[in-house]
């Protein structure tokens, strides 16, 4: 266990907010168990307006301290990148991510969690504009699937910060994306050319099926988009922000050196995304959809991908040629 | 006549379970009908208010039954008591719970606010509720320059503005002299011929002797 990485100021701050938000979903959870069991909103007795008055209080504390989980993913990929300085052979985030076995699952379960976390935001919206509570029980038990991921994530978050070696030489992003060329690392088969075709024509594809406002059709076109845009940033659009043909990397154009350019991509990318899908996942656990949401995840499509095509435009119009 | 107000099994507990625990509502059953004056008598402390603050979600109920126009109050979410208040009800306190420093018309806006309607519609509005309670000449006035009746005119004027189908008055004529009184119960009888539910919490004797079409409801203890 290396102190350096825990006595570091990113780290005591990320992992003290995590724990103080952790003891406060604790009694969260503890009286939304109680409400969950004993909740019966036809009945007029004194413990059913109790267990109103405390779904209230309940729901104001899970709305907030979730909030302030939505902020901390760009904080851990802040606090991450830090610790490149003090990890040997990291030269962003990436190698830190990947300086133990920790790293990556813990990533992809923040990712998740944005998602997760998102969605029972819009659903809590929807119950509390309603008089009669529709979907609090609904929403309650989706806090205990969150919940769990949260112990889960705070597990991970222990077990990663603590395992980050600063004596062992991590490995940096241009050895971990980079190909030497005999494996192809772009997905189901593509090469780059069918990977940017593709990348263009599911923006076209969320963008109608939006206008449209298919909510499946949404939903599928927004998460293949998201599956392709990653791999889209990596191996191309990120060339043309760092300017080399051989850096593929998602967490160096979060660095200062390029403007922070990474945190308009991606949450660029999530807020598209997010906004496309949510309707998919609101049929699923309520009735209501949110008409306004296909407009929002259109402009943050369109906003993600006309930074993404820009570098590559400003590039060209520099240089004369592309990379 | 369809009934606007139902209370069920109402009871309301102060301090429930500790030592200055006090009940001050037991068992409520009660069905105004539309158009009904309720004249709800009982000395101070009995729960005439606190029958009417529930009414008006001022605060819930322990535990019991309560639906006024269609909506059941005691369970409406904080975020749309407000709103359901504004549209339904129309409240006059004993002490008229004026703002003193801004004029009549001023005092009469703050209902409308919420409604966001045009600087048109709320002037029509407060000339409308002005001549209604025949004080349109004091509408520039401050209200700190107005006599006890002349506050009550435009608190009844203020509770009106926003057309709500049930007055609710508690203890109305309690700062008012016998003369006041008096035409404070004409704008009631007026109020009656125009739909209106009244509920009027008072232990004023001047009641008594007003020929009123009215249900008369004693309280006692907190039960009827």
């Amino acid at each position: 266990m290396s102190t350096d990485i825990l006595l570091s100021n990113e780290v005591i701050i990320f992992l003290f907010i995590e724990s103080l938000l952790l003891c406060i979903l604790f009694i969260a959870i503890y009286f939304t168990s109680i409400i969950l069991k004993n909740w019966n909103f036809n009945s007029t007795t004194s413990s059913q307006y109790k267990l109103e008055k405390q779904s209230y209080l309940v729901t104001v504390i899970i709305y907030f301290t979730l909030i302030v989980k939505l902020f901390l993913v760009p904080y851990f990929a802040y606090t991450v990148d830090i610790l490149s300085a003090i990890v040997p052979g990291a030269m962003c985030g990436a190698g830190v991510i990947s300086s133990n076995d920790y790293g990556e699952s813990l990533l992809i379960l923040k990712i998740i969690m944005l998602f997760l976390v998102s969605s029972w935001l819009i659903i809590n919206k929807l119950d509390i504009q309603k008089k009669n509570f529709p979907y609090l029980k609904k929403k309650f038990l989706y806090f205990i699937l969150i919940f769990t991921f949260i112990i889960l994530e705070f597990i991970l978050d222990i077990l990663y910060f603590t395992d980050i070696s600063t004596l062992s030489i991590a490995t940096c992003c241009s050895a971990i994306y980079s190909s030497d060329g005999s494996i192809n690392p772009l997905p189901l088969g593509l090469n780059l050319d069918s990977l940017l075709i593709s990348f263009y024509l599911l923006y076209i594809l969320t963008f109608i099926s939006n206008i449209k406002q298919n909510r499946y059709l949404s939903g599928i076109s927004n998460i293949s988009f998201l599956y392709i845009a990653y791999y889209a940033i990596l191996y191309f659009f990120g060339t043309y922000v760092y300017e080399l043909p051989t850096h593929h990397c998602p967490f160096c154009m979060l660095q200062k050196d390029y403007y922070y350019i990474g945190y308009f991509i991606f949450i660029s990318l999530f807020l598209g995304v997010f906004f496309g899908m949510v309707n998919s996942i609101l049929s699923i656990l309520t009735k209501d959809s949110i008409i306004k949401y296909y407009k929002y995840s259109n402009i943050f499509n369109t906003l993600f991908v006309a930074i993404c095509t820009l570098y590559v435009i400003v590039y060209y119009i520099k240089n004369g040629v592309l990379l | 006549m369809i009934t606007i107000i139902k209370m069920e099994n109402l009871n309301k507990i102060f301090n429930e379970n500790k030592a200055n625990q006090f009940h001050a509502l037991k068992d409520i059953n009660l069905h105004i009908k539309k158009n009904e004056v309720i004249l709800l008598k009982g000395v101070s402390g009995s729960g005439k208010s606190t029958l009417l603050s529930i009414l008006a979600s001022f605060m819930k109920p322990t535990n019991g039954l309560v639906e006024v126009n269609g909506e059941f109050v005691a369970k409406l979410p904080d975020k749309h008591i407000s709103e359901f208040r504004l549209n339904n009800i129309g409240f006059i306190f004993q002490s008229f719970n004026l703002f003193e420093q801004l004029t009549v018309e001023q005092n009469i806006m703050t209902s409308l606010i919420p409604k966001e309607y045009t600087q048109d519609i709320c002037d029509k509005k407060i000339d409308d509720v002005l001549k209604l309670i025949n004080i349109s000449h004091k509408k520039g006035q401050t209200v700190s320059n107005l006599s006890g009746g002349e506050k009550q005119r435009v608190a009844i004027a203020r509770a009106l503005v926003n057309e709500p189908d049930i007055i609710l008055c508690d203890e109305p004529t309690a700062a008012l002299d016998y003369d006041n009184s008096l035409i404070f119960i004409d704008i009631i009888k007026q109020l009656q011929d125009l739909g209106k539910t009244i509920v009027i919490a008072t232990h004023d004797t001047i009641f008594n002797d007003a020929d009123m079409n009215c249900r008369v409801i004693d309280i006692k203890n907190g039960m009827i």
